[in-house]
């Protein structure tokens, strides 16, 4: 990014509750996200002129939205992507911008995650009555290997054989972001568990049990990125984007099975770039956020991008270092595991309320940035919140990162 | 062994790309893609150029049908209606055994085996072995386990 860094700003970020089932449709919920994200940033929908989303066939697209809100716009696109889009669509955001199409966009991503159209091809009421293997499904379905546990588990078989790695490290991961969840109002689930309840739990697919996997939800976030020079006129203090990498790509062991070593993700192409762009290393980052489809995902993107070595996860996590208050706090809002399911772009409005100090938790004051710190009575808030590495995930193959930081840093 | 899969609730569809490959399983053979320009193989044949040379000429190479797992998943939640009472179920990805390049480069294969969970391991030795479906157009590779390894790794929790 080199002299774009901190050029760009988020500014704005809102979501509909996560819900299961919504009962309404994509439309009214990313009408209720985009208006929040908006309202959030202390603008009017008339002073917004780009729109992008992202979706797998499964939403409204850009000019629903605009047409239902009244909204004019000098650009509008919808792209195909899931995990890892978000912050690539930042990246769009700021391209478009820089490059004077737009003055101040909205990013959205709205799904019914549960009721509707489920990751892996499985219908709302169960498994698939008759398969039809078509295209690449005919060397995934055909062999009963659809979803993305089924599709991660081989990546995670393989890494735990060759790492020496066990499943307490997956543990260690779902209990850091249940915690997490249980200082969040918004969350799904919220009672704590523990490294015995995450290896007493069922299995789904070997390796991963119930607890490894995420909560499908329906739900809409969005978010609003601008230009510095018009974000300090608005309604919070700016959250500066230092750098990132969007979308970094390599062949993707979904397909590629013969690839080098199935568990060397994408993420190891795109660090060092988005490093050093934000001209900081490891050491300075206070929290991080993780695609945690999977209890897995989230370990293997720490060594993807750096913060420990090559096959070090499983080390690096234990003794809670993932949670509030530890190292390295991930997830806050307790991510997918256990906040709810949004396809990457949740981690990224809360880590611009931490980065604020707005976290919405337990706190009466936490509206004007008043915190007690008091994990006992629900204060998510960290108490040095000021640079963040967000890491997005989209398979094994896609990958991208988004370094912010707020006001202080 | 696994309870059948009930193929009657599967309906694969070859297309353009992966007719011959289909074709051949029927024959019981097992293809990979061939670059008819560089050599280099490589498995699903969805892909419809070389990835190594970016030759768009594919040809195919037939494979003894041996390998060695590589990585597993066992399947107790089943997706697929076919396979529900089949569960639990492995599914491997096996690195086979003729497909070795002098560049170090390998091809994997996948597919459910025919053993159930306790006798799979990475490591071991396997082989092709074909089964019938509903569709009288389509018979499913699968695999099984025909050896034992050394260094055999298996998933113990």
């Amino acid at each position: 990014m080199g002299s774009l860094t901190d050029k760009y700003c988020i500014v704005g970020v809102g979501e509909t509750p996560h819900m299961r089932p919504s009962n309404r449709t994509t439309l009214s919920m990313a009408c209720e996200a985009v208006s929040k994200a908006v309202a959030d940033a202390g603008l009017r929908l008339s002073d917004i002129d780009g729109m992008t989303s992202y979706q797998i066939g499964d939403s409204t697209t850009s000019p629903h939205v605009a047409t239902a809100l009244g909204m004019r716009l000098n650009y509008a696109v919808d792209i195909l992507g899931g995990g890892s889009s978000g912050e690539a669509l930042v990246a769009h955001a700021i391209g478009l911008i820089e490059a004077g199409y737009c003055k101040t966009m909205v990013i959205f991503r709205a799904m019914n995650g549960r009721s509707g159209r489920r990751m892996g091809g499985q219908t709302p009421g169960g498994p698939i009555p008759v398969a039809v293997a078509e295209g690449d499904a005919q060397f995934n379905m055909g062999w009963g290997w659809t979803t993305p546990a089924q599709r991660f588990g081989m990546s995670a078989m393989r890494y735990l054989r060759d790492t020496g790695c066990t499943t307490r490290a997956f543990a260690e991961i779902a209990v850091a972001h249940r915690y997490h969840a249980s200082l969040n109002p918004k969350a799904i689930h919220r009672s704590p568990i523990t490294i015995e309840d995450h290896q007493r739990s069922r299995w789904i697919v070997k390796p991963f049990r119930l607890l490894d996997c995420c909560q499908e939800t329906d739900v809409s976030v969005a978010i609003v990125v601008t230009s510095r020079e018009r974000a300090f006129d608005l309604r919070h203090p700016p959250v500066f984007i230092m750098g990132g990498y969007a979308r970094t790509l390599t062949d993707s062991p979904q397909w590629n099975y013969s690839r080098e070593e199935i568990h060397y993700v994408a993420g190891n192409y795109g660090w060092k770039r988005a490093f050093g762009m934000a001209g900081i290393s490891h050491k300075d980052v206070d929290f991080i956020s993780c695609y945690d489809a999977f209890t897995f995902t989230t370990l293997i993107q720490l060594e993807a991008n750096g913060f420990c070595g090559k096959g070090e996860a499983g080390e690096f996590v234990k003794g809670g270092r993932l949670q509030i208050d530890h190292e390295l706090p991930s997830n806050l809002s307790g991510g997918h595991l256990s906040e709810g399911y949004t396809h990457g772009v949740q981690m990224v409005i809360e880590n611009v309320r931490q980065l604020r100090h707005r976290a919405d938790d337990a706190c009466p004051g936490w509206a004007e940035g008043r915190h007690t710190y008091d994990r006992k009575a629900g204060c998510r808030q960290l108490r040095k919140a000021d640079i963040c590495c967000g890491m997005g995930w989209g398979w094994e193959n896609m990958a991208s990162c988004l370094i912010l930081r707020g006001i202080a840093a | 062994m696994p309870a059948p899969i009930d193929y009657s609730k599967l309906r694969i569809v070859p297309d353009f790309d992966t007719a011959e490959w289909w074709a051949a399983t029927k024959e019981h053979k097992y293809l990979v893609r061939r670059c008819p320009d560089c050599g280099h193989k490589w498995f699903p044949p969805i892909f419809p150029a070389c990835a190594r040379c970016g030759s768009l000429k594919t040809g195919w190479f037939e494979t003894a049908g041996k390998g060695v797992i590589y990585s597993y998943v066992v399947v107790v939640q089943p997706i697929v209606g076919a396979f529900v009472g089949t569960a639990p179920y492995v599914v491997a990805i096996i690195e086979l055994d003729d497909c070795r390049e002098a560049d170090g480069a390998v091809t994997r294969v996948a597919g459910v085996m025919l053993n159930d969970e306790p006798e799979i391991a990475i490591g071991l030795p396997c082989e092709v072995v074909y089964e019938e479906t509903a569709d009288p157009r389509i018979v499913m590779p699968r695999w099984r386990v025909c050896g034992a390894a050394p260094n055999a790794w298996r998933f113990a929790e």
